[in-house]
């Protein structure tokens, strides 16, 4: 059978395939990455992208947590200074139920009192980068003024909106209280306790004084329960880190899995490739030149 | 009783029979880089016998023919390889180009639709602050930039595409002019009973050519005259007449193929011009279709959220992006953020400017399956892994044609190449013979000098 006299074309295919495969595994060790264009894997690539949102994502609900964070803390520390303030108004009213005391003594400790008033308000509009941390979602103006026209002497200016945000996949926390549901609701009214006190001590009226004791000692207990919210967000807020912080590991492993090199392999490749291309080259130099006519003399 | 100067002739033959397979040999050595040249043999038949009773004696030899040595079916089984072989060439390279697009990027659409539904969660944490909702509005623009940037690639691809049609249609006619004037040649040749061996060659050369174009299919007619059609049967070359492809842009804009007024564009399926058209017509209209669908998604859904609630001025939302065309044709490449004045994102649910309900609603849309059943991520990932995977198929199957159509021309080459080692044997074969037969005529010549002489010797 004769066979083919031309093996060039072969050769040089050969040596074509060669070089590819030298310029795939160097373009994998200058990336480090096999997974270079969508056609090296199409579905790695595909799960690349969704590894690579899910990292974006992760991320910024670590972001966002950190944010809030920020604004909870606060929050809650100030709820502290809120029940320390109600201590020591409850100190002061047990003080003016003393019957020992004379009406002057009585109008200092109102004055007092109407300082502390000033305070709770000050504490109530607590601002957290220019917005009112209590103010409901009305969060440009503060929630309480000084109203002696009020019953309670403030006037709530902020609704009872509550914000939510997402920090995981549907995953989302309330962040805010609003200040009618801690400082002014009904049932526990902060503002009106404290107006209770003082009304009772410029009266002199010990009863009146006493029912605004036990109305401000309710309220610094309902303040306490109402900071559990604050306590509880803030340690899902600090799980959810924990756990996006493991899951940012995880996204990281699967895209190494999925799109990184594996170099010693690679490299191995590599020097199979140029060894097997040296070879091909030195035998075609070596046999080409040879055919009959180099023979004749 | 045979004469000497019949045997003198019959050296003679030997000779010049000699001097013919010499020629053949010197020009199979000539042309053994020719591409698409086939070797030569001589066909060396022996004289008619002459018979003088009671014996029979040979009258030497002559070359009948210079035959090329080829194998049709091969060469047909070739030119039906390249067609595929072309094909899938120009589709890679297409699709390859499409691919960049999808090439993950910081500037990629899946990264910008990320990064726009990463800005909604941040204004999500301080739904008043300015600097936030810029962010979701810059970050709108990118995205929107994106599908814009991607839409355009692949309209100019398409352009580009349209204008390698139109120059393969140039030179598909350039070729079938030639085959018919080939065809021709041969015919003249055949007629008066000589060899067309080289202008073969060159036909068939051409028709490899044309065939790594388009698809052709050929009928053999007499007198070694081909007629080529596509494979659908447009007519391409008919004996010695040529049969010439024009292009014309058509109602969509694309460079429609027409032959003789005829629009045959979508009959041809392989060749180059095959695979430019399957990336054209189908591979890329494919993609641009989930492109806008996922853009016309996308803008439709974030829309839907932003009308329904309130920006920080009190005010109902109005639409962030352009609304896309009811049609969703062309979505990707007109996608646009409607709004420049941050206040106007509707991040508020009830008014106030500090609600955030509508930035989280809108930030939900991103696990949503808003697209085509899909989250937008997803979706936009199933359309790289579809990309990814048209051109790692292609590349497959262009490899696999690839080693087929080496093992054919391996095959073809077995029985049409050149071999310079058998040439040498044949010149030494011939060289030899032709002295042996150059010794014949010495010895005659002897012979004929002492039968001349005879008278002289005996005296």
């Amino acid at each position: 059978m004769r066979i083919n006299p031309d093996i060039l074309p072969d050769l040089l295919a050969a040596l074509n395939d060669n070089q590819q495969q030298i310029n795939d595994d160097l373009e994998q060790i200058s990336s480090g990455r096999s997974v270079n264009q969508p056609s090296d894997n199409p579905a790695a690539a595909a799960a690349l992208v969704v590894n690579a949102d899910q990292t974006s994502q992760a991320n910024q609900f670590l972001s966002s947590i950190s944010t809030v964070s920020g604004e909870l803390q606060s929050a809650d520390s100030t709820l502290n200074s809120v029940t320390t303030a109600l201590q020591q108004a409850i100190s002061l009213g047990v003080e003016g139920a003393n019957g020992t005391l004379n009406a002057s003594d009585q109008q200092a400790l109102a004055v007092q009192v109407q300082g502390i008033q000033s305070q709770l308000v000050n504490l109530a509009n607590l601002a957290y980068q220019g917005n009112y941390v209590f103010a409901g979602t009305a969060t440009s103006t503060p929630p309480y003024v000084l109203d002696s026209t009020s019953s309670s002497g403030v006037t709530y200016q902020g609704n009872s909106g509550v914000n939510s945000i997402t920090i995981g996949n549907q995953y989302t926390v309330q962040t805010n209280l609003p200040g009618s549901q801690l400082f002014s609701s009904s049932s526990n009214n902060v503002f009106q306790a404290i107006q209770d006190l003082i009304t009772g001590l410029q009266s002199g009226n010990a009863t009146a004084i006493s029912t605004a004791v036990g109305e401000l000692t309710n309220a610094s207990n309902y303040i306490d329960q109402q900071r559990v919210f604050y306590g509880n967000t803030i340690s899902q807020l600090n799980a959810q880190t924990t756990y996006l912080n493991s899951e940012t590991t995880q996204l990281s492993q699967q895209q190494n899995t999925l799109g990184a090199a594996n170099m010693p392999a690679v490299i191995s490749n590599l020097e199979s490739a140029q060894v097997s291309r040296q070879a091909t080259l030195e035998s075609m130099s070596n046999t080409l030149q040879n055919n009959l006519f180099n023979y004749l003399r | 009783m045979s004469s000497l100067n019949a045997s003198l002739a019959t050296a003679l033959s030997g000779l010049t029979a000699d001097q013919d397979a010499l020629a053949a040999t010197s020009n199979n050595v000539a042309n053994a880089n020719t591409p698409g040249y086939s070797r030569e043999v001589p066909v060396l038949v022996t004289g008619n016998p002459i018979i003088e009773d009671p014996l029979t004696f040979g009258s030497g030899v002559s070359v009948q023919s210079i035959e090329s040595i080829r194998d049709p079916i091969l060469e047909s089984q070739i030119a039906q390889e390249t067609q595929t072989q072309g094909q899938l060439n120009s589709l890679v390279s297409a699709l390859s180009e499409t691919q960049v697009n999808f090439t993950s990027s910081s500037g990629d659409i899946g990264t910008d639709i990320t990064n726009f539904f990463s800005s909604v969660n941040q204004l999500s944490t301080n739904p008043s602050d300015l600097s936030l909702r810029q962010g979701v509005l810059t970050a709108a623009d990118n995205l929107a930039t994106a599908f814009n940037t991607t839409a355009n690639n692949l309209t100019s691809q398409v352009t580009s595409l349209n204008q390698n049609v139109t120059q393969t249609v140039g030179q598909i006619n350039q070729l079938t002019t030639q085959i018919a004037q080939l065809n021709g040649q041969i015919a003249n040749l055949e007629n008066v009973g000589e060899s067309a061996g080289s202008f073969i060659d060159q036909r068939t050369q051409a028709i490899d050519q044309l065939s790594s174009l388009v698809d052709v299919s050929q009928i053999q007619s007499g007198n070694n005259e081909l007629t080529l059609t596509t494979a659908a049967g447009t007519a391409l070359v008919a004996g010695q007449q040529s049969f010439q492809l024009t292009t014309q842009p058509v109602a969509s804009g694309a460079e429609d193929i027409f032959s003789q007024g005829t629009d045959i564009t979508s009959t041809i399926a392989s060749g180059q011009l095959g695979g430019i058209l399957e990336a054209r017509d189908q591979q890329i209209p494919a993609i641009q279709n989930q492109l806008d669908t996922l853009a016309a998604g996308l803008a439709n859904s974030v829309n839907g959220v932003q009308t329904a609630g309130y920006d920080l001025n009190g005010n109902l939302g109005t639409d962030l992006f352009t609304p896309p065309p009811t049609s969703i044709t062309g979505a990707a490449a007109s996608l646009s953020v409607a709004i420049t004045d941050p206040s106007l994102i509707a991040a508020s649910s009830d008014g106030t400017v500090g609600s955030n309900g509508n930035a989280d609603a809108m930030y939900a849309l991103s696990s949503q399956n808003i697209v085509d059943g899909q989250t937008p991520n997803t979706y936009y990932s199933s359309i790289v892994f579809n990309v990814g995977n048209a051109v790692s198929n292609a590349t497959a199957s262009q490899t696999a044609s690839g080693l087929v159509l080496q093992q054919l021309n391996d095959q073809n080459s077995a029985v049409s190449g050149v071999s310079l080692d058998e040439e040498a044997a044949n010149m030494i074969q011939y060289q030899q013979a032709y002295a042996a037969s150059a010794q014949v005529v010495t010895a005659i010549n002897d012979m004929m000098y002492d039968v001349i002489n005879m008278n002289t010797l005996t005296t």
